[in-house]
């Protein structure tokens, strides 16, 4: 069980320094979803099921979307501007 | 064993508050510095699920145990809770500004966005110094 615990954690913090290195949004999105997940498990593993359900919620699957909205609109306002 | 098991949370918290520091220090693109910010925030859950976590114990729903039963504190878990949808928010309320900061100047790069640097680009262009202004 700690083992479990420990590989977690270093995970986690693997994970949340991909989310830093990724310098490219596009790419960022998918490290951010990678890092909710690890979380979820990682939350599951500490004994806080309601807490991981709303990560796995709100960190894999709503974020990611708001990232994935406000890149959509980056983009198509530098589209319109060159237009 | 132990002793390295319950320091390695508060590292991994320390480790993850550091590197989303890092990445806002370093960022050049606003919707990146807002998912460097989402890192730092996970460095609080981990730290307060840490603080409250006790070996060998379950989870502090009581439906099919006996109340009594050693359950980790589930009062850092309703922070962590509250935490998780008060980030969700910020990272919306942020991104809407990257988006209205992209409309208005045109670029996400935080460098082009200094406040000297308008000024500094027109009077290049009048090929003066900046004079004071009244």
């Amino acid at each position: 069980m700690s083992i479990l615990l420990a590989l977690l954690l270093l995970l986690a913090a693997v994970t949340g320094t991909g989310i830093v290195l990724v310098r490219e949004p596009r790419r960022q999105v998918f490290a951010i979803a990678v890092n909710g997940l690890v979380l979820t498990l990682l939350f599951l593993a500490l004994q806080a099921p309601d807490v991981a359900l709303s990560e796995l919620a709100v960190g894999t699957v709503v974020v990611p979307l708001l990232f994935l909205v406000a890149i959509a609109s980056v983009r198509t306002s530098r589209a319109g501007e060159d237009a | 064993m132990t002793p390295i098991m319950s320091a390695l949370p508060f590292c991994v918290a320390a480790w993850l508050f550091a590197i989303g520091l890092y990445g806002i220090v370093t960022s050049r693109n606003y919707i990146h510095l807002v998912g460097c910010l989402g890192v730092c925030q996970s460095a609080t859950y981990v730290l307060l699920l840490a603080v409250g976590y006790r070996w060998d114990s379950v989870a502090p729903i009581f439906y099919d145990h006996p109340p009594g039963t050693p359950a980790v504190d589930p009062v850092v878990q309703a922070l962590v809770l509250t935490d998780i949808v008060v980030g969700a928010t910020l990272t919306a309320l942020l991104l809407v500004m990257a988006i209205q900061v992209q409309k208005r100047r045109g670029t996400l790069d935080p460098e082009e966005l200094a406040p000297m640097k308008e000024q500094q680009a027109a009077d290049a262009c009048k090929g003066r110094v900046a004079e004071p202004q009244r």
